[in-house]
């Protein structure tokens, strides 16, 4: 009777690809901007 | 609805549920009941985070805001990626370590008891608020198509979910996600595809987006800035990149998600994955909603897609002028529309196009001054699906959105029901009971939070777009509480007391914003962040505030 047990501590580790989680982390923010980039020249193109 | 219809929205729902329970059979442990016994893999967590947030309101609403104002919402969304980074580098690896169940549960362990209890009472109010509107949403559907009193909806709906997330608990809420996610997707596909193929012979789809970008449908970029202007791409990146940390940072029913997580690798790709896939998905769904205001360029619609409103007009005297504006307003517009596709005369489409709004709003405004929603922005998908497609594709979108009600719904309950039990019940009032006793607690909460959701649903009646109630309803809490993570892990001389106050001071403000100013609420987050922060890095600064922990 001492509540209910801790979850238990789960371990890191580098992502499996790309090497090094900032290397991720910078692809997804260019991933963002190319697609700002892409649905503002899509706006210009389609909007008169 | 026809027969093939019902046997694929039944089907889907019995087989989603029972696929959940079964995944869920070894549940009886608090660890397995709310945390999955930290096993889940990242693909199941990913699609569990993108169901949660994708609500019925995502299909509904969505698609009848891009009917009605364009794809501009989309820019709502792009601060999403930049806070899923954030989370994963920092927030992912601090909770993980501090193995808790909740969020709240690391700030008693950052702070003290009386700073989690507060954020705790928060989230329960702002998601309790919420969760009714995210039941209300799927009772539209079945208003339409049946004309069933939305409360039998509500009732059935949230029962179901209270029945397999008492059961199963997180296992069940992650696995029926994840299965309800994979119908959104092929729901989304098709409903798309489905708009595409109906273009009237002639119209080829780049005609179709020329029209659509025309009447302004296609403004998914808006570069100018207006403080007061929910969606421009400024207030979409940084107002969203604030709400997305809050929601997906401070949110228990976001949060608990990656808890899940059987590394903190998976827990990050989890999130990541919805950084890449968020902004593309939202973009589709508006674009299907676009694409539906080109059909009914060509084929007639409604004066109003609300049918009790439409009912109200009708039985106005001015109705008959009204109505005879709108046939007019119409023929004119697709007049318009092929000469502007034959002619590139796109002035004179524009012109017609903001004919047929007036008259709409005229309408609405008719609608609301005599009791109506005065707002039928919520029935514009609906309508199109309903009477348009054919038997089976029907079925399989209504399953969809009720996939999509249920993900939300399922989760929301989950996770307060967690935070009831873990940092209220166990923290406050039953401290050293059994694993077993807790288990039982945290499924009471579920039927209890189940029972409010129930209860509070009625009152989405009145609340306009949806999907901007909830997002509104959030963003009056989520600046305090992103602001007192944001202390927690970045100014370690901040302690408890000062955090408290910040907190105090922060939602101080921006319920001050909302009522006394017009700023539009994706600010608010901002502003409330930046208030709890301040307040509570000054009170540390001024002596007293910093040092307490010492003394205890």
């Amino acid at each position: 009777m001492n509540g209910p047990e801790k979850p238990r501590e789960v371990i890191g580790g580098p992502p499996p690809f790309l090497g090094t989680w900032r290397r991720v982390y910078t692809a997804v923010a260019a991933y963002l901007v190319l697609l700002i980039t892409a649905f503002y020249l899509f706006t210009r193109f389609f909007n008169r | 609805m026809r027969t093939l219809d019902w046997c694929v929205l039944i089907g889907s729902v019995v087989l989603i549920i029972a696929y959940g329970l079964w995944r869920a059979r070894h549940s009886g442990t608090v660890n397995q009941y709310l945390l999955a016994d930290k096993t889940m893999p990242w693909y199941a967590m990913a699609l569990s985070i993108m169901a949660t947030q994708a609500s019925a309101i995502t299909f509904i609403s969505t698609t009848g805001q891009a009917y009605v104002d364009g794809m501009r919402f989309v820019q709502f969304y792009f601060g999403l990626p930049l806070a899923m980074i954030l989370i994963s580098a920092f927030a992912v690896p601090v909770f993980h370590r501090a193995k808790v169940y909740t969020a709240y549960e690391y700030l008693e362990q950052r702070f003290d008891a009386k700073t989690r209890a507060l954020v705790s009472v928060i989230f329960l109010i702002q998601r309790g608020l919420a969760v009714g509107v995210a039941l209300y949403a799927p009772a539209i559907v079945l208003t339409v198509i049946m004309g069933w009193p939305d409360q039998w909806t509500t009732v059935i709906m949230g029962s179901l979910v209270v029945l397999y997330t008492t059961m199963g608990g997180i296992k069940a809420v992650t696995w029926t996600d994840f299965q309800q996610m994979v119908i959104m997707f092929v729901g989304l596909f098709i409903a798309l595809g489905m708009a595409i193929w109906m273009l009237p012979q002639g119209v080829g789809l780049a005609d179709a987006l020329r029209l659509a970008g025309a009447a302004g449908r296609l403004n998914a970029v808006v570069t100018s800035f207006d403080w007061q202007d929910r969606y421009n791409v400024w207030s979409g990146l940084l107002g969203g990149m604030f709400l997305a940390l809050a929601y997906f940072g401070c949110d228990q029913s976001q949060v608990q998600r990656y808890l899940t997580g059987k590394s903190i690798t998976q827990s990050r790709l989890s999130l990541l994955f919805n950084a890449v896939a968020k902004i593309p998905m939202q973009f589709f769904i508006l674009l299907t909603g676009a694409l539906v205001f080109v059909f009914y360029i060509y084929e007639k619609p409604p004066l109003l897609f609300h049918q009790h409103d439409l009912k109200l007009v009708e039985r106005m005297p001015a109705y008959g002028e009204v109505n005879r504006q709108f046939e007019n307003a119409f023929v004119e517009q697709r007049r318009a529309a092929q000469s502007g596709i034959d002619e590139g005369n796109w002035d004179g489409y524009q012109t017609a196009v903001k004919n047929v709004e007036r008259v709409r709003a005229e309408a609405n405004r008719m609608a609301k001054s005599k009791g109506g929603a005065g707002n039928d922005t919520n029935y514009v998908f609906l309508s199109f699906v309903m009477k348009y497609l054919p038997a089976g594709v029907v079925g399989l979108i209504l399953a969809a959105i009720f996939a999509a009600a249920m993900s939300t719904i399922s989760a929301e309950v989950n996770s307060l029901a967690t935070v009831s039990v873990i940092d209220i019940y166990q923290r406050h009032w039953v401290r050293d009971a059994s694993d077993r006793h807790y288990v039982n607690a945290a499924r009471a909460a579920t039927v209890f939070w189940g029972g409010y959701a129930i209860f509070t649903a009625g009152f989405g009646r009145s609340l306009g777009s949806l999907i901007e109630a909830v997002n509104m309803l959030g963003s009056l809490f989520y600046g305090g509480l992103l602001g007192v993570f944001l202390l927690a892990f970045f100014f370690p001389r901040v302690k408890g007391t000062a955090a408290f106050a910040g907190v105090i001071a922060g939602e101080a403000a921006i319920f001050a914003a909302h009522l006394f100013t017009s700023i539009s609420f994706l600010w608010f987050n901002v502003i409330g962040c930046v208030v709890v922060v301040t307040v509570g890095l000054l009170l540390s600064c001024s002596g007293g505030w910093s040092s307490e922990r010492a003394h205890e």
